[in-house]
């Protein structure tokens, strides 16, 4: 019953840290630093949320005792990996509120700039500047999704790009001829149609429908591909109405109407990577975490760049980071100690290996098993390639918001319930008063 | 809704002519279609992802793919989690049956001042969605030290206020007359509580059991938030682990699920004869 | 409150607490858990109402702006629209579908303890489970729902895949997950019916509809009661099976209030509004509860 009067006392205080909602920052007595200790010797103790799942989290686990091995005055806390990815930002959040937080947490691109509103998330700047993160090795495309008003917020932690997948066995029993990196989305449309085969059970590709990131991502590309981009140069509208959201728009439009495409209603939208992988879909647009499912379904796939309208075949990376929180100074350099570490050719390439990321760094290849790596799965190589012609999305705070506005329009498309240019209007205008109320 | 009437008067007259209870009509189709759709569960965690997918879909697998099982039993946390769920509902069980029973029974039969506020209260927190009040819980248990234990996830729970609410609609219905003899007998409130009102609603005090038990072994949401640590991790919160960003491993999750569901329903069948025990009396001539 | 006409002299504590003071020796654990627990969340919620918040950076006091800005809010408008027919649609059926397999189940009959588990079992299974589960069984293309369709030689629907019924495959999934729950309380309360009334009335020969209606019936009516406030709160509070279902897809047409909340909150950053849909939902609903409640008690005291 020693909780119950503990709990008592709790209620007591209740009305005041309420009252504080208002104020950010709090004095830090009540803070998350319960572990303490540290410049007298006592090693420090870091949080580390990876938000993995089995196969990975295994792996983080042997990484995380070399690491407190060769380490003897950090420890990394095992066994502490959050939740998954999905769910982490919300954890995040709540721990923020009640200032019990991680030191590092796995966070998906897209959330940073929102996160970054907060300063307990750790501005690398210094440690850059300093050289305790070695920067510049880090890809360009990862380096720009880890910042935020150019500074440096987040360590690199995952990048994937989109390529278009194909099944040789369904190809070759229809006589088409595969996929090259020099199609057009015409030469894509027409074959998804021909290959489509309803009474087979077969579906020419596939695109998520839910309306959430899943679903706009894929449209960025095309967007791009056709002179648009997502905000403009300013900052202050978007920068996809017109004639590059309606072509991109276009290319759904058509899909839907051939009934080629397979819509994707899952959360998740795993249905669409289980039908891949289990050779009912002739086309797919994935990543290359898809690859090892598709190898488990023994289905024997080729890899190319997507299409194009005719100019570029640019593509989007999707990269996710680490973010560092500020616990004090001293778990902070120890965060960022391990990060640096873990950033290292060797324990990289471990990392991205198990984890399906393509390579984060550029002297990631100066690893012993690299070439074992690149040659790991079928069509993995291509994918590497790829990052050559990838962009990513801005990080801005209103992110969220004009991918959902657009998504919705994609999913209107696809659902053949609004032509590409009225939904267009609608996702523009959405995105953009979002655009001009700063704050939100 | 209509179905009702029909074959609860219809009944007598039909059955004579047949040479087993008419409700079995009902029953066994119904028992059927609601027991289908996990059949196929239990079916589909010895599947392969080609298997799970054909199309016309497969009853039954035409090889045993044991992986999901594999992954589930020997490569996780599993027992650990199997413990803490455990832990967790049979706490929170025994402190609901006790304190809503005891909360229940004051709303129903006795007037004190306050009442109908506290009562309002009660059902006010009913209302008010998990997804609001999540956060602010958090915080709480963080004052009370309880983050990543399974403290933070039974002391939210050791009083249901649905619980509370159930019983005092149980006990209000409850005769009084009997109350009052034991009152006159020189019984206690307490006493009369546990001699003779708790007996008499020991079905609903046993709906209740099982009610939290539910709620509790199947709660996700809330231990996503309050438990980081693979060792606390209840069951549900476990299975998460295997539902990744991109893939999820499907015959896991669904192993997974088989083994989350199968003792509770083991327990239940085993329950469910002396939960509706004191029926089968009437109920021989229905 | 109401004074018993021949009440003797009343003690201290009576005249402080109530006729029964020890009541609150009752109460008083399960309120300290539960008011406990609600009064921080309450008050912040309520405080982070009047705020524009992302619960990231700092909040910045707007005063009413987020109560004004959802009168104006279409998205919100809908997901309301679509929560208040799941409500009508979820609540009279699984009611009174519990109450008609309680019937069904409270006998002796061969095969019962299998009924009771099957039917019970889908509300034992997690609704994360149910998921995924009903992702394969109602897919568009490869779902086992429209191969039997095909056999039967009726058309293909496109079920969780069409904005038009995905909401109403959701009650089912509702109603097929959530039975097990009115249908334990009917079966614990049908013990409490007590068999002399039920032999008087077959005695009288009253036919079985007449002994339901006029004898059964009134003895469930507190639990009844509980029932409907219960799976309408239930229902009100949709989120779950969403979320593992459709994400409030296709084109937002399973976009509940909660999800909405949801959504705004944790997807979006607008928790400050996210907090004030939260409470104007919370204070209509506490006036429904409330008058239902009072007109309850005015019932039974003039019955």
């Amino acid at each position: 019953m020693a909780r119950l009067t503990r709990l008592l006392a709790v209620l007591a205080v209740a009305a005041a840290p309420v009252l504080a909602l208002g104020c950010g920052g709090d004095d830090d007595d009540s803070g998350g630093g319960g572990g303490g200790g540290g410049s007298n010797g006592k090693p420090v103790e870091i949080k580390f949320w990876h938000g993995q799942t089995q196969g990975p989290a295994k792996l983080l686990q042997q990484m995380i005792d070399d690491f407190n091995k060769s380490h003897p005055g950090i420890v990394v806390s095992k066994d502490a990996g959050g939740v998954n990815a999905d769910r982490m930002l919300q954890k995040v959040t709540a721990g923020l509120q009640a200032d019990n937080y991680p030191d590092i947490a796995y966070i998906f691109g897209s959330d940073l700039a929102n996160l970054a509103g907060t300063d307990k998330l750790l501005d690398l700047s210094d440690a850059v500047d300093k050289g305790d993160i070695d920067w510049d090795n880090f890809e360009s495309a990862a380096q720009s999704a880890a910042t935020v008003d150019g500074k440096p917020r987040a360590v690199p932690a995952f990048i994937d790009n989109l390529a278009l997948v194909y099944n040789k066995k369904i190809f070759d029993d229809a006589g088409v001829d595969y996929p090259t990196d020099d199609w057009t989305w015409d030469d894509f449309l027409s074959t998804a149609a021909k290959l489509n085969d309803e009474d087979a059970g077969i579906a020419g590709f596939a695109w998520p429908g839910t309306g959430d990131e899943d679903t706009t991502w894929r449209i960025w590309p095309l967007v791009w591909q056709s002179g648009g981009d997502i905000v403009n140069e300013d900052g202050d509208a978007v920068a996809f109405d017109g004639k590059s959201g309606e072509a991109a728009l276009g290319v759904v439009a058509k899909a839907a109407s051939d009934g080629s495409v397979y819509i994707d209603g899952t959360a998740g939208s795993e249905r669409m990577q289980q039908l891949f992988a289990s050779g009912k879909m002739a086309m797919t647009i994935a990543g290359p975490y898809s690859l090892p499912e598709y190898v488990d379904g023994k289905i024997d796939y080729g890899v190319a760049s997507l299409p194009s309208f005719g100019g570029e075949h640019t593509t989007i990376a999707g990269p996710d980071t680490w973010a560092i929180f500020d616990n004090g100074d001293e778990r902070a350099k120890a965060a960022i100690t391990f990060m640096d570490w873990f950033s290292k050719p060797e324990q990289q390439l471990r990392w991205i290996r198990e984890a399906g990321s393509l390579p984060l760094t550029k002297d990631v290849s100066e690893a012993e098993d690299y070439d074992a790596y690149t040659k790991s799965l079928p069509g993995l190589d291509k994918f590497i390639q790829n990052t050559e012609l990838a962009r990513t999305r801005p990080t801005i705070k209103q992110y969220p918001q004009i991918s959902q506005a657009m998504g919705k329009a994609v999913a209107a498309v696809l659902y053949g319930k609004e032509d590409p240019s009225a939904a267009l209007g609608k996702a523009v205008d959405t995105a953009n008063s979002e655009l001009n109320v700063p704050g939100g | 809704m209509s179905a009702q009437p029909e074959t609860a008067t219809l009944a007598p007259e039909v059955r004579w002519r047949l040479p087993f209870n008419p409700w079995h009509l009902v029953l066994f189709p119904t028992a059927v279609l609601f027991a289908l759709p996990l059949i196929w569960l239990v079916l589909s965690s010895f599947m392969s992802n080609a298997q799970i997918n054909q199309f016309p879909p497969t009853i039954i697998p035409d090889s045993l793919h044991l992986d999901g099982w594999k992954t589930v039993l020997g490569d996780s946390d599993f027992p650990r989690w199997f413990l803490n769920s455990t832990i967790v509902a049979l706490v929170t069980v025994v402190s609901n049956v006790v304190f809503c029973a005891l909360a229940g029974y004051a709303f129903a039969r006795m007037r004190f001042r306050g009442s109908t506020v506290l009562f309002l209260l009660i059902l006010l927190t009913l209302i008010i969605p998990f997804q609001v009040t999540m956060i602010p819980t958090f915080i709480v248990m963080d004052w009370l030290g309880l983050v990543d234990t399974l403290g933070a996830l039974i002391i939210p729970a050791l009083v249901l206020p649905l619980g509370v609410f159930l019983m005092r609609q149980f006990f209000v219905n409850l005769p009084a007359e009997i109350e009052e003899a034991a009152r006159i007998d020189g019984c206690s409130r307490l006493g009369v509580l546990l001699h003779v009102a708790a007996p008499l609603a020991r079905p609903a005090l046993a709906a209740l059991a099982a009610l939290t038990f539910l709620l509790e072994w199947n709660d996700l949401l809330w231990p996503l938030i309050a438990i980081s640590s693979d060792q606390n991790a209840t069951l549900p919160l476990g299975l998460t682990t295997f539902q990744g960003q991109h893939t999820q491993d499907f015959s896991a999750v669904m192993a997974g699920n088989v083994i989350t569901v199968t003792p509770v329903l083991i327990a239940f069948l085993l329950a469910q004869r002396t939960f509706i025990e004191s029926l089968t009396a009437s109920a021989v001539k229905g | 409150m109401s004074a018993e006409p021949a009440a003797p002299r009343r003690t201290f504590a009576q005249r402080v607490l109530g006729e029964h003071p020890t009541a609150w020796a009752f109460v008083f654990p399960a309120m300290v858990i539960i008011v406990g627990l609600a009064v921080v969340p309450i008050g912040w919620s309520l405080l982070l109402s009047f705020n524009s918040a992302d619960l990231i950076a700092p909040a910045k006091w707007v005063g009413l702006s987020n109560y004004d800005a959802l009168m104006r809010d279409d998205a919100l408008r809908d997901a309301i629209r679509h929560t208040v027919i799941y409500t009508v649609l979820f609540v009279p059926i699984s009611v009174a579908l519990g109450l008609f397999l309680a019937m069904g189940l409270n006998r002796k009959l061969r095969l019962i303890g299998l009924y009771r588990t099957a039917i019970m079992a889908p509300y034992i299974a997690a609704v994360a489970a149910q998921g995924v589960l009903f992702s394969f069984i109602f897919d568009q293309r490869f779902g086992v729902a429209n191969a039997l369709l095909d056999e039967v030689g009726l058309p293909r629907q496109g079920f969780l895949g069409d904005p038009d019924q995905a909401l109403y495959v959701i009650v089912l999934i509702g109603i097929w997950g959530g039975i097990g729950f009115p249908l334990v309380i009917y079966l614990a309360a049908l013990q409490d019916v007590p068999r002399e009334l039920l032999d008087a009335a077959a005695v009288d020969g009253s036919r079985r509809w007449a002994t339901f209606w006029h004898v059964t019936m009134p003895q469930l009516t507190p639990v009844t009661i509980f029932l409907v406030v219960w799976q309408t709160l239930l229902s009100l509070q949709l989120f779950d099976l969403v979320y593992a279902t459709t994400r409030g897809g296709p084109l937002d047409s399973t976009v509940v209030i909660v999800y909405y909340i949801y959504n705004q909150a944790f997807e979006l950053f607008h928790a400050g509004y996210a907090a004030a849909v939260a409470y104007v939902v919370a204070v209509f609903l506490m006036v429904m509860v409330g008058a239902q409640l009072v007109y309850s008690r005015w019932r039974t005291r003039h019955a």
